[in-house]
C-alpha cells in the first residue's frame, strides 16, 4: 500500500510534469513546422544536448549542496582546447587528449570544492572567480588559436563516434544511450551511495552533517569534483559535435545546464533534485534553442522564453515548498 | 543508581574576553537522571560541547568509564558513548528517518547503501522504545516531537552509556513530553547515565534525581531533588526569589473599551470560527498546547497568513486587513515567536531594528533621518531598560532578553496600541523574562492592550487578565483570572472535540 | 545581466592575458625603432586573426618598430574592445591600428584619439561614421564587393535550377551578428549581387528573416510572387552551435538551393548543421550549395572533400602587414588613404594555386 503511494507520488511530482511539457514541446514545433517532424532535426537536437546534459548531471551535486558551480560553461571550452591543443599540435593521441580535458576538469572541480569547502567562500563567488580563471587559461591554453579536434574521416577522429555512427547512410546517435547509462548511474550514486547520501545532507542541513559525525569538507567538495569531472566529460561531447572549439566561448552554457536542472526539480535552495529531472530538464531548454527558430521566432526569443520557463520551475518549487508546510 | 560512569574536573574554558568555564566540576552515575541547570550563558551548553569534543578545553580533566578520555569532535564521543540529543534538533528534513538516525554509519552491501536493513533496524530500535514511526517517512513530514523521537533513537542507536538532552521540551505538547518521560524513565532503568538540560522547574522535579546549578561559568552547587523545593534551586540560579503566584484578579475595568473584536474567524485547518474580544488595557492570555493553532490566529489576525471568512473589529469600526500592512496601520504589532526569522534584523543595529517598521516617519526627502531615528531609539532604551552599551550596537550582539525589548521598541515606536506577543519570553533566561513581564504590566497600565501567546502555564496564570484556550484550532474556553486555575485550563486545552 | 556583470569582471583578466599572448609573439622587434604602436583586434576566436596578428607582427619585425596586440576574446565583446581601444589612447602610442567589433560603440574613442593627437588607421572592418580626420586609412577588404564576389560564383552555379525550377526556390544566408560593418556588407553585398543577377534573367527576389538585412537590402521585394526568396538568419550570440541551429533551419527547407556564411563561424556552423542533414554537396539541383567566407582547416578540408562548394577568402596576412606599413608612414609624415583589399573565390579547383594557397590559413 504504502510503496503503491510512493509510486504514485512520483509521477506525480515535477519530473512528470517536465516530461509532458518536452513532449508537448515536441508534439507543438512538430505540428508548427513540417521542416521539425525530420529525423535528422532529432538528431540535431540530441547532438547539441549532450554537453549539456553532462554539464547538468555533473552541477545538480553542487546544487543539491545548496551551492552552484558557474565555472563548467568556460571550463568546459578550457579543457576543450587544452586537450585538443595536445592532440592538434603536439602530437599526442586523442585518448590522451581526452583524458587530460576530463583530469583538468576533475583539477577545477577540485578547487572549486576547496575553496568553498575548506576556504569558505560562498559557492556563487569561488566558481565566478574559477569560470573567469578558465576562460583565461582556455585562451592560454591555446595561444589564442581556435582548435579543431580531428575531423571526421581524419586520423584520431574515432572519438566522434562515441556520440554518433554511421551505418550505411543512416546516423544513430548513440550518444543518447551513453546519456541514459550515465543518468542511471548517477541516479544511483546520489540515491544509494554515500556520497549521494552525504551530499543530499550537506544540502538538507550543513550543520546538522556535520554534528553527525560526516566529514563534510570532503563530501562537500566531492560535489564539486563530480560537476568538474562531468564538465570534462562535456568537453570531449562538445568537441565531437562542433568542429573547432574557440577560446573565449563558453560563457553562458553553463546557465542552461543550471536551469535546466532547475526546471528538472532541483531546488534552488539545496536538498531536493533527481539526475533523470535533471535530464529532462535540458531538454526543454534544447527544445526550446532548435524548435523556435523553426517556428519563426527570432534566436533572441529563445532566450526570454527559456527565462520564463525557468520562472515557472522555480514558482512550481516554491509552491511546493508551501505546499508542504501546511 | 551508583557507580559513577562519567566525572567532570576543574574544566576551565576561556573564549577571547569571556572566561565560560571557571573550573567547574560535574559527574553522572549509571541510572540517573541529573540536571543540569542555569540562566542563558551560565555555561551548561559550553560545558556539555567540552565534553563532547565540539570545544577543546583549556584545562581540566574528563573520567569516562574510569579512564581519562578527550574527545576532538562529535564523532569520537558518539563512537564512545556519549551522545547529545541537541535543542535545535538536527534534522535532515530531506532524507527518511532511517536514513537520519544512521546517518554516517550507514549499512552497506557493496557500495549500495542498503536501505532495506536500515530501515528494519530502526523499526527494531523504534520497537525497543514503544514509539511507532514509519522508517522509511521523510524526516520533515514528522511533527517536532516525533522528530525528537528520532534523535533519541538515534543517540540509543549509538549503544550510548551518557546521553545529554539540551532542553528537549522546549518544543513538545504535553502529551508529548509525557511520553518523552516514559523514555527517559525506560533508559535510566537500562542503567544509563542520562543529563537533563532544561529551564522548566516543574519538569526538573517530575524527571530528575539530582540537580547541578550553575551560574556564570561556575560550579554552584548540586543538590538531591527530592530534597529540595524550586524556589532552592532558583536561589541558587539567581541568588534571589523571582517565582512568582499568579494574579489574584483581573487589572482591567469592567467597563474598559473593547479595542479588537474577532467574529467567526476561519483560516486553513489551524483556525476555525474563533471570537473573542480585547479590552483597553487588558492582558489576554491565549493558552492550548503546541499546534492549537494560536500563532496561526496571531498571524491571520494580522494579516500575515490569508483568511477564509470572518470579520475584525478595531475600536468598533470594521477593517479589512489583508496584509501586515494593513494590520500595522490599525495599530495592530506582532512580537514573533522566533524572534530571529521574523521580529529583527540581527545584523542591523538596535536604533536601525526600532524603526524599521515605520521607516517613513523617519525620512527626510532622500535620505533616513539617522539622528532622530537615534533619538527615539535611545528614547526606548531608557524607557524599556535595554541593556546595550549604545543604540549604535549591533542586535546580534544583545542576549534574548534585550533582543526582545527591541522588537517591543519597535512596535511601540509605530505607536501600536494592540500587541500580540508570542511566547514572549522564548530562550530567555529567568532574570530577564521578569523584566519582560513588568514592561508588559506597565504597557497595559499605559492603556495598549496585550494578547500574549505563550505555553508555559505559570506565565499564562502569572500575566493574564482573561485567558482564551485554545485546541486544534478552536476556541474551547473562555475564562476569567479569578476562576482560572491550571487543571482548568489544561482540561479545556485537552477537551475532545466532537 | 549576469553576463554582462561576468563580462566587464573578467575583461581586466583578459587584456591581462592576451597581453601575455601577443607580447611573446611580438618579441621578434628590434628595440632600436622609437615607434610604438597599438594594435586591437576584432577577436581571438578564428585563425583568421591569428593570421592578421601574425602579419602585423611579421613588418613589425621587418621595420623595426615596436606592436603591441590586444582583442576581446569574442567579437560579440563590444564593450571589451572599446575599454582596451581607451587603454591603448591612455598608452600614448604612436598609432592604433583598429578593427573594430562594432561600427558606432568606438566613435567617442576616436575622438579622444585624435584629439590627443594619435592616428587611427582602421583595418578589415571600416569605420564610416568616424569623426572627420581620425581615421586617417582604412586597410579592409571591400566586403561589399566580396560578399558579390561570393553572389557572382554561386549564382553562377545555381543559374540552371533556378531558371528550370518551377516552384519558388531558397537560398540562406547565415550571419553571426548584424552590428559590424564587415559582416552586414558581405551580407548585403551578396544579397544585392544575387538580386541583380536573378533579376537580369528575369526572376523575381524577396528578402526575408533578420530585420536589419530586409531594411538595409536595395530591394527587399514580397515574398509571396517571389520565385527566389533569400533568408536570412542572425543567431543570438555568435557561437557556433547557435550558428549551427540557425543554419539547420533553412538547410532543413525542401526548397533550399543554396546557401552562404559570411564569415568562419557562420560556415562552420553551416558545416556542423549538415554533419546530420548531409544535404551539402556540389552538384546544382540535387543537393544545397554552401558558399563560405574565409579560410581555417574546417572549411578547406570541406571544400576539398566536396561537401562545400567553394568560399571568399580574404588575405589577412597582408592586411596586417599592410596595417602596420600605414602606421609607420603616418609616423614618418607621408600622406595615406584607403586602401582596399581584395577578397578572391577558391573551390576544390584553385585552392592549391600559388596566388590562392598563401591566404588559406589554417
Amino acid at each position: 500500500m504504502n510503496k503503491k503511494n510512493n509510486v504514485l507520488s512520483k509521477f506525480n511530482n515535477q519530473k512528470f510534469i517536465v516530461l509532458l511539457v518536452v513532449i508537448a514541446l515536441f508534439i507543438f514545433f512538430s505540428i508548427m513546422s513540417p521542416n521539425f517532424r525530420k529525423y535528422t532535426t532529432v538528431l540535431s537536437i540530441l547532438d547539441y544536448s549532450y554537453y549539456i546534459i553532462l554539464m547538468a548531471i555533473g552541477v545538480t551535486f553542487p546544487l543539491i549542496t545548496g551551492g552552484v558551480d558557474l565555472s563548467i560553461g568556460t571550463g568546459l571550452i578550457c579543457y576543450s582546447l587544452a586537450g585538443g591543443y595536445l592532440i592538434v599540435h603536439c602530437g599526442w593521441p586523442t585518448w590522451a587528449g581526452m583524458l587530460v580535458s576530463v583530469l583538468f576538469g576533475v583539477l577545477i572541480g577540485l578547487l572549486n570544492g576547496c575553496l568553498v569547502s575548506l576556504m569558505n567562500l560562498p559557492p556563487f563567488l569561488a566558481t565566478l572567480c574559477t569560470c573567469m580563471i578558465t576562460r583565461g587559461l582556455g585562451s592560454l591554453c591555446s595561444k589564442g588559436f581556435g582548435i579543431p579536434w580531428p575531423t571526421a574521416g581524419t586520423e584520431g577522429s574515432w572519438f566522434r563516434n562515441i556520440f554518433k555512427i554511421t551505418v550505411g547512410e543512416t546516423k544513430y546517435p548513440i550518444g543518447f544511450i551513453w546519456m541514459i547509462l550515465l543518468v542511471i548511474v548517477m541516479g544511483f550514486v546520489l540515491n544509494h551511495t554515500k556520497i549521494g547520501r552525504y551530499t543530499i545532507a550537506i544540502g538538507s542541513n550543513k550543520e546538522a552533517a556535520m554534528l553527525s559525525g560526516i566529514n563534510v569538507k570532503f563530501y562537500h567538495t566531492m560535489a564539486y569534483v563530480i560537476s568538474g569531472f562531468f564538465a570534462g566529460l562535456a568537453a570531449i561531447a562538445y568537441s565531437a559535435v562542433f568542429a573547432t572549439v574557440q577560446p573565449g566561448s563558453g560563457a553562458g552554457f553553463e546557465l542552461e545546464a543550471i536551469g535546466g536542472a532547475i526546471i528538472g526539480g532541483v531546488s534552488a535552495s539545496g536538498g531536493v533534485g533527481s539526475i533523470s529531472g535533471s535530464l529532462i530538464g535540458v531538454f526543454v531548454i534544447c527544445l526550446l534553442k532548435t524548435g523556435l527558430p523553426y517556428i519563426g521566432l527570432q534566436a533572441n526569443w529563445q532566450q526570454i522564453i527559456t527565462g520564463l520557463v525557468l520562472i515557472g520551475a522555480v514558482l512550481v518549487d516554491i509552491l511546493k515548498k508551501k505546499k508542504a508546510v501546511k | 543508581m551508583g557507580e559513577v560512569i562519567l566525572t567532570m574536573k576543574d574544566i576551565d574554558k576561556s573564549f577571547p574576553g569571556v572566561h565560560a568555564l571557571d573550573h567547574v566540576s560535574f559527574e553522572v552515575q549509571k541510572g540517573e537522571v541529573h540536571a543540569l541547570m542555569g540562566e542563558n550563558g551560565a555555561g551548561k551548553s559550553t560545558l556539555m560541547k567540552v565534553l563532547t569534543g565540539i570545544y577543546t578545553k583549556d584545562s581540566g580533566s574528563i573520567i569516562f568509564e574510569g579512564k581519562e578520555v578527550e574527545f576532538h569532535n562529535a564523532r569520537e564521543a558518539q563512537d564512545a558513548g556519549v551522545v547529545i540529543v541537541h535543542q535545535e534538533l538536527n534534522m535532515l528534513g530531506h532524507l527518511t528517518v532511517a536514513q537520519n538516525i544512521f546517518i554516517g554509519r550507514e549499512f552497506k552491501k557493496g557500495i549500495k547503501i542498503d536501505d532495506k536493513k536500515m530501515n528494519e533496524e530502526a523499526k527494531k530500535l523504534f520497537d525497543k522504545l514503544n514509539i511507532d514511526i514509519d522508517p522509511t517517512e521523510t524526516m520533515s513530514n514528522l511533527t517536532v516531537g516525533k522528530q525528537q523521537m528520532c534523535e533519541i533513537a538515534k543517540a540509543i542507536s549509538h549503544d550510548a552509556k551518557v546521553i545529554v538532552f539540551d532542553e528537549p521540551s522546549a518544543a513538545l505538547t504535553e502529551a508529548e513530553i509525557q511520553e518523552l518521560f516514559k523514555i527517559i524513565n525506560d533508559l535510566r532503568k537500562q542503567n544509563l547515565g542520562i543529563v537533563y538540560i532544561s529551564h522548566r522547574m516543574d519538569e526538573i522535579k517530575v524527571i530528575t534525581d539530582r540537580v547541578t546549578v550553575m551560574r556564570d561559568g561556575t560550579y554552584v552547587g548540586t543538590l538531591i531533588t527530592k530534597d529540595c523545593t524550586k524556589d532552592d534551586i532558583i536561589n541558587m540560579m539567581v541568588g534571589r526569589v523571582i517565582y512568582e503566584d499568579p494574579k489574584s484578579k483581573s487589572m482591567v475595568a469592567p467597563d474598559a473599551p473593547v479595542v479588537l473584536k474577532v467574529e467567526h474567524l476561519n483560516a486553513g485547518k489551524m483556525v476555525q470560527d474563533v471570537s473573542f474580544e480585547l479590552r483597553k488595557g487588558e492582558i489576554l492570555g491565549f493558552s492550548g498546547l503546541m499546534g492549537a493553532g494560536r500563532t496561526e490566529t496571531a498571524r491571520a489576525i494580522f494579516g500575515a497568513d490569508p483568511k477564509q471568512s470572518g470579520k475584525i473589529y478595531v475600536n468598533g469600526k470594521e477593517v479589512t486587513i489583508n496584509s501586515p500592512e494593513d494590520a500595522v496601520k490599525c495599530g495592530i504589532g506582532y512580537l514573533s515567536e522566533d524572534r530571529k526569522r521574523y521580529g529583527i534584523v540581527v545584523q542591523k543595529t538596535v536604533a536601525e531594528n526600532s524603526t524599521m517598521a515605520f521607516l517613513e516617519n523617519f525620512v527626510k526627502g532622500l535620505f533616513i533621518d539617522k539622528k532622530a531615528e537615534k533619538d527615539i531609539a535611545q528614547k526606548y532604551v531608557d524607557s524599556l531598560a535595554t541593556k546595550t552599551p549604545s543604540v549604535d550596537q549591533l542586535v546580534v550582539n544583545l542576549s534574548g532578553g534585550n533582543q526582545q525589548k527591541v522588537v517591543i521598541a519597535k512596535w511601540l515606536v509605530r505607536d501600536c496600541d494592540i500587541l500580540i506577543f508570542d511566547e514572549p519570553t522564548r530562550g530567555i533566561d529567568v532574570g530577564a523574562k521578569n523584566e519582560i513581564y513588568k514592561l508588559m504590566n506597565k504597557l497595559a497600565e499605559e492603556g495598549k492592550s496585550i494578547i500574549m501567546i505563550s505555553s508555559e502555564m505559570t506565565e499564562i496564570l502569572r500575566m493574564s487578565d482573561r485567558i482564551v484556550v485554545m485546541c486544534e484550532g478552536k476556541k474551547t474556553g473562555e475564562i476569567g483570572i479569578e476562576e482560572a486555575k491550571q487543571e482548568t485550563i489544561m482540561n479545556m486545552a485537552t477537551r475532545e472535540i466532537k | 545581466m549576469k553576463k554582462k556583470v561576468l563580462a566587464l569582471l573578467t575583461s581586466v583578466a583578459l587584456v591581462a592575458t592576451m597581453l601575455t599572448a601577443c607580447g611573446s609573439e611580438s618579441a621578434g622587434s628590434k628595440g632600436s625603432g622609437d615607434l610604438n604602436f597599438e594594435i586591437i583586434v576584432k577577436s581571438y576566436q578564428s585563425s583568421y586573426w591569428q593570421a592578421a596578428v601574425t602579419g602585423v607582427n611579421q613588418k613589425a619585425g621587418e621595420l623595426g618598430v615596436k606592436v603591441n596586440c590586444t582583442g576581446p576574446n569574442a567579437e560579440s565583446d563590444i564593450a571589451d574592445q572599446v575599454n582596451m581601444l581607451n587603454n591603448a589612447i591612455n598608452n600614448k602610442p604612436d598609432g592604433i591600428g583598429l578593427a573594430a567589433c562594432d561600427q558606432d560603440a568606438c566613435l567617442d574613442s576616436l575622438q579622444t584619439a585624435m584629439d590627443a593627437g594619435i592616428p587611427v588607421v582602421c583595418f578589415d572592418s571600416g569605420i564610416p561614421n568616424a569623426p572627420a580626420g581620425s581615421v586617417l586609412s582604412t586597410v579592409a577588404t571591400d566586403n561589399y564587393a566580396a560578399g558579390a564576389t561570393a553572389a557572382d560564383n554561386l549564382y553562377a552555379a545555381l543559374k540552371d535550377t533556378i531558371a528550370s525550377a518551377t516552384a519558388p526556390v531558397r537560398v540562406g544566408e547565415v550571419n553571426q551578428e548584424a552590428t559590424s560593418e564587415s559582416i552586414t556588407s558581405r551580407g548585403l553585398g551578396f544579397i544585392d549581387k544575387f538580386t541583380e543577377l536573378a533579376k537580369a534573367d528575369g526572376k523575381s527576389v524577396a528578402v526575408i528573416g533578420n530585420e536589419y538585412f530586409v531594411n538595409n537590402c536595395k530591394e527587399a521585394g514580397s515574398e509571396a510572387d517571389a520565385d527566389i526568396i533569400i533568408e536570412v538568419a542572425v543567431p543570438a550570440q555568435t557561437t557556433v552551435e547557435l550558428c549551427a541551429t540557425a543554419a539547420a533551419t533553412i538547410l532543413n527547407k525542401d526548397d533550399t538551393i543554396g546557401m552562404f556564411g559570411s564569415n568562419q563561424v557562420a560556415a562552420e556552423g553551416i558545416l556542423s548543421a549538415n554533419e546530420n542533414l548531409g544535404v551539402l554537396g556540389t552538384t546544382p539541383g540535387e543537393t544545397i550549395l554552401a558558399a563560405g567566407f574565409d579560410a581555417g582547416s574546417v572549411i578547406k578540408s570541406a571544400i576539398k572533400g566536396g561537401t562545400m562548394y567553394g568560399a571568399v577568402t580574404q588575405s589577412p596576412l597582408a592586411m596586417g602587414q599592410t596595417t602596420v606599413e600605414t602606421l609607420y608612414k603616418i609616423a614618418n609624415g607621408e600622406k595615406v588613404s584607403d586602401i582596399p583589399t581584395q577578397g578572391y573565390w577558391y573551390n576544390a579547383d584553385n585552392m592549391e594555386d600559388a596566388s590562392i594557397a598563401p591566404n588559406l590559413y589554417d
